[in-house]
């Protein structure tokens, strides 16, 4: 049995942020969850997917986070709890169904948990989702540690509930993928009916359709709740102050921040000198609880990851209270304390605080860095991100950038997110020229595709995986169909939603829950919207260097199809199709007629140069079999043997 | 002077991107990193060595041709207008089935078979009919085979590129059929410039070269027969009859189409082919072209003129008279003279439009 599961009340677990998410979710009586994939976020619905049937909820990977919200929302509208959880661009694709849910107000219990990644650790970008709270007027919740990331998450049901809104609650790459100790509370019997009542009075919230119009009627009752909101945060119990009465400095952070900042006043012995206000609910802020503790010091520091959300809103209020409490001043984005992007960590927080406050911090000699930067330098092998040993990718962007060679017309590939990406880089080739958000690959190159009345005749390529294909390339497909743009889009079928661990999609025929599910065929898709499909096997490379070179011959959309199982899917993972071997004899490594070019051009991390014997050899113990180097070799020393 | 043996990328900056790649084949085949693909080299990846063999081999990265020539022929058979002349001939192939599927004579055709046939070699490398206009060099064993492959299209067949590729496996006797500029990059992989591999080239055997004004583009006259109406699956073949009808005829299953050669030249001509000091191909055993006789051209155009340069073009010229495989016609007064006299006038213009392309770099 799941631990997630756990009766007994009091106990305590060792739970991962996304999972002490869902135990708290699961203590608020959840009844839905729907989301779509993308780290730091996946483990949530993941993980209450495999207790659904038990639990008797019904769990989905929706195509999309727009569509995920819009599910979770209808269970809301039916007077059931929800919860909608994505990463953090998920709530960019959200957002138009979001500012108009906020409006129209909600029934059942409804929570968007968004998961930010600042530092861009697993994203393409360090956005933040805690904008939109503001943006779109909905509360803003940020559990500062496990405890509360479960805790928390139960109450937000509780709030959405009181106040009939959507609630976000915000969690970071390392709240959600970090591990703490977690206390159980008990785990309700619901039992809720869905019924949605919509005959109602027009106007009626309770039993009227749930609608955003009339906006001049909506919009003020939308702010109510928020003022309503402003006064229950007053009182929470998820805003916290230890320190001294009076303080030299005060910090005000929030979220995986706090922990930061506990350690560094922790390492430089500033506990009665520095006071730590940590916020759990950042949207809106309380002021007189901000009030309270800004009168206790002169010197305020704000410790918060990416933009200064905390910090101007902070400063908001310092200025409406500066009669009462005095002129401040403030450390933090703005005054270049605390870096404006990427992950904070203890060290920086340090060096902050020992900045501020004239306190020395020498850890560590200086030489020390230098001399560990020596090391890293000269000892450390070059590792690059790169392809998984047997991946498709490599192969189909071998194959990819082959095709653009030979056409030689300096042709091109527009990317998008997935495994896929580190087409940027030498892993795949350097082959992806525009890299952006979900589906917009082929949107961007429906645009380059119509340049050709202005001189343009490069080729023009887009690249999509599976469930991208689904969650965001279907209106770009249309749009570039329609205005006849020459494009050949590429999708890279791995058979799932590899990166973020083999979620199921609409191209499969299996759902969340595990059960049978019909599955929608990518290529009949593409040819009925009008495109001409080809299917290939990206591990052919003849075949599929070939096939591209023809489709980029021809005009109008082209799609082709390179369909191979992801290394690592579960189907596959272990079992090689061939045994690998370097015959030594033929090997002619560094010579002029190779040049090592298996490894230094192909570079599957399965295949490595033995720099004494200079030799390539195959590493047998993460080989996949995949076979592709055997074709790749110029002297036919990479032997293939199939494994029976 | 010394030549300097560089890497993959002066090779494409000096000679690519400087538009003197003629198409040889020459860099093709050593290595993965370069590809013949639709009438061009292509870089697929780049390659860090710092001497390559396809710098070291390739017929337009510097070389001291006076040198070359001196340690390749006989010094006294050395004529500065086309190379060395051992014996000057007009001939064709005495079998009329070859003749029918050679350009001109056959003589080339005849000359090859018969050195297979005679165990002189064991592989005959020649130009085989790609897709479109494109060809591609093949490997033949089989004097049969050599049949119906000498029609010229105009393009060039990157027969070294094969040549590497048959060297590789070694032991091989190799006759080739070249152009004046894979000539060229033959004799100078004879010259060993690079150690790895070198005793690759000692496999070849027989090199029988090809009089060239010029190559065309595949690209540009692929265009320019499209706009004549002229659909490529239905050529049979092409030709250009002396200078006086500037022409190109074109030779399709419904008929002949004739193109006015301003039409072809220079918007169609490889822009190469216009830096090219060689018509003769100077670094044969044998070279071969279109003969002139005082008969007029539908006469001569069935017939070959022969400069023979080597012991060994010799001795399979004199085989091939004793056996009867080539057919021999009086040679007319004054055909060797017109031969060097449009010789150096292609030399001449070359090396004019060499020194005023370099005039214009100074410039910029």
């Amino acid at each position: 049995m799941s631990k997630l599961l756990e009766k007994k009340i009091g106990t305590s677990h060792l739970l991962m942020g996304n999972e002490a998410i869902v135990r708290g979710a699961l203590e608020a009586g959840v009844n839905v969850a729907a989301g779509y994939p993308g780290t730091p976020s996946s483990e949530i619905v993941e993980s209450l997917s495999k207790i659904a049937k038990k639990m008797g909820l019904y769990v989905e990977w929706s195509v999309n986070e727009k569509v995920s919200l819009e599910v979770a929302a209808a269970a809301s509208f039916a007077n059931l709890r929800a919860l909608c959880p994505m990463k953090q661009n998920g709530v960019n694709v959200a957002s138009d169904f979001l500012l108009h849910l906020a409006l129209s107000g909600i029934r059942g219990g409804l929570v968007l948990v968004s998961c930010d990644d600042p530092g861009a650790l697993s994203s393409v970008n360090e956005g933040e989702s805690r904008h939109f709270a503001r943006l779109l007027e909905i509360p803003l919740l940020e559990p500062g540690n496990f405890q509360e990331a479960k805790d928390m998450t139960k109450w937000a049901f509780e709030l959405s509930e009181e106040i009939k809104s959507v609630v976000m609650l915000r969690s970071v790459t390392r709240m959600s993928h970090a591990s703490g100790s977690v206390m159980f509370g008990p785990l309700p019997e619901t039992g809720r009916k869905a019924y949605f009542k919509s005959d109602g009075f027009i106007l009626d919230l309770e039993t009227g359709p749930v609608i955003s119009a009339p906006v001049g009627y909506r919009h003020p009752i939308q702010q109510g709740k928020i003022k309503k909101v402003r006064e229950i945060f007053e009182e929470s119990p998820f805003n916290t102050y230890e320190g001294p009465e009076i303080s030299d400095l005060l910090i005000i952070t929030s979220s995986a921040c706090t922990l930061y900042s506990r350690e560094a006043i922790h390492l430089l012995c500033l506990a009665d000198r520095v006071g730590l206000l940590k916020l759990g609910t950042t949207w809106p802020l309380p002021p007189k609880l901000l009030k309270k503790y800004l009168a206790t010091t002169d010197k305020i520091l704000i410790v918060e990851e990416v933009l200064p959300f905390l910090e101007e809103h902070v400063k908001v209020i310092a200025a409406e209270e500066a009669k009462e409490i005095g002129a401040k001043t403030f450390y933090g984005k703005n005054d270049g304390t605390i870096p404006m992007n990427g992950e904070l960590n203890p060290d920086i927080v340090v060096k902050a605080l020992s900045h501020i406050m004239g306190v020395p911090n020498e850890p560590m000699a200086p030489e020390y860095e230098k001399k560990a930067q020596l090391v890293a330098f000269t000892m450390a092998p070059n590792r690059e991100q790169t392809f998984c040993p047997g991946c498709p990718h490599r192969a189909s962007f071998w194959n990819i950038h082959k095709a653009l060679q030979l056409d030689n017309r300096q042709g091109f590939v527009c990317g998008d997110i997935g495994c896929y990406s580190m087409a940027a880089i030498p892993a795949g080739f350097s082959t992806i020229r525009t890299l952006h958000s979900m589906g917009s690959g082929l949107g961007v190159a429906s645009g380059f595709g119509k340049l050709d009345m202005f001189g343009m005749n490069q080729p023009v390529l887009a690249v999509c995986g599976d469930s991208t294909f689904f969650h965001a390339v279907l209106p770009p497909l249309v749009n570039a169909i329609h205005h006849q743009a020459n494009v050949t889009l590429v999708v890279l079928d791995n058979s799932g939603t590899a990166m973020t661990g083999f979620q199921p999609h609409p191209g499969l025929n299996v759902d969340a829950m595990g059960d049978k599910a019909p599955n929608l065929d990518i290529a009949e898709i593409c040819r009925v919207m009008g495109a001409n499909v080809e299917i290939r096997d990206p591990f052919n490379l003849e075949a599929t260097q070939s096939t591209l070179n023809q489709l980029m011959t021809e005009s109008g959309v082209k799609v082709l199809i390179l369909r191979q199982v992801c290394a690592l899917s579960p189907e596959k993972k272990g079992k090689k199709k061939f045994k690998m071997q370097i015959d030594k004899e033929k090997c002619i490594g560094t010579d002029c007629g190779c040049n090592r070019f298996c490894t230094r051009i192909l570079r599957c991390p399965g295949l490595v140069w033995d720099k004494d014997e200079k030799k390539a050899w195959i590493d047998e113990v993460i080989c996949a079999g995949c076979g592709i180097c055997s074709d790749v070799c110029p002297s036919g020393a990479i032997i293939r043997e199939e494994v029976v | 002077m010394e030549n300097v043996i560089k890497d993959q990328k002066e090779l494409r900056m000096e000679v690519r991107e400087s538009h003197l790649c003629t198409g040889c084949g020459a860099c093709v085949n050593l290595c993965p990193y370069q590809i013949y693909y639709r009438d061009q080299v292509i870089e697929w990846h780049p390659c860090d060595i710092k001497s390559g063999r396809c710098y070291a081999y390739c017929p337009r990265t510097p070389v001291n041709l006076d040198v070359l020539k001196a340690e390749l022929f006989e010094e006294s058979l050395l004529t500065p207008e086309i190379g060395a002349i051992k014996g000057f001939y007009v001939t064709r192939a005495a079998d009329i089935s070859i003749r029918k599927g050679a350009q001109h004579g056959g003589t080339v055709t005849a000359l090859m078979s018969l050195a297979l046939q005679e165990r002189i070699i064991d592989t005959a490398i020649v130009a085989d009919k790609g897709q479109g206009l494109l060809s591609q060099g093949v490997s033949l064993n089989k004097a049969a085979d050599l049949k119906n492959r000498g029609k010229s299209r105009f393009i060039v067949s990157p027969n070294i590129a094969e040549f590497n590729r048959q060297a590789q496996v070694g032991g091989k006797k190799i006759g080739i059929v070249v152009t004046p500029c894979q000539s060229l990059s033959l004799a100078k992989m004879r010259t060993k410039p690079v150690p790895t591999h070198a005793e690759r080239i000692d496999q070849l055997t027989l090199v029988i070269g090809l009089f060239c004004g010029w190559a065309l583009s595949w690209e540009m006259l692929s265009l320019l027969l499209g706009r004549e109406g002229i659909d490529v699956k239905d050529i049979e073949g092409m030709d250009i009859p002396p200078s006086k009808y500037q022409l190109l005829q074109v030779y399709t299953m419904n008929g002949t189409v004739d193109i006015p050669l301003d039409k072809v030249d220079p918007a169609c001509v490889r822009e190469a082919c216009r830096y090219c000091t060689d018509m003769t191909a100077e670094f044969t055993d044998i070279s071969v072209g279109s003969a002139r006789l005082p008969e007029g051209w539908e006469v001569a155009k069935g017939w070959n003129q022969v400069i023979v340069r080597t012991e060994l073009g010799e001795k399979l010229i004199d085989l091939a008279r004793s056996k009867g495989i080539l057919e021999f016609h009086d040679i007319p007064e004054g055909n060797l003279e017109r031969l060097k006299n449009a010789s150096i006038s292609k030399k001449r213009t070359a090396l004019e439009r060499i020194s005023a392309s370099r005039a214009a770099v100074r410039e910029t």
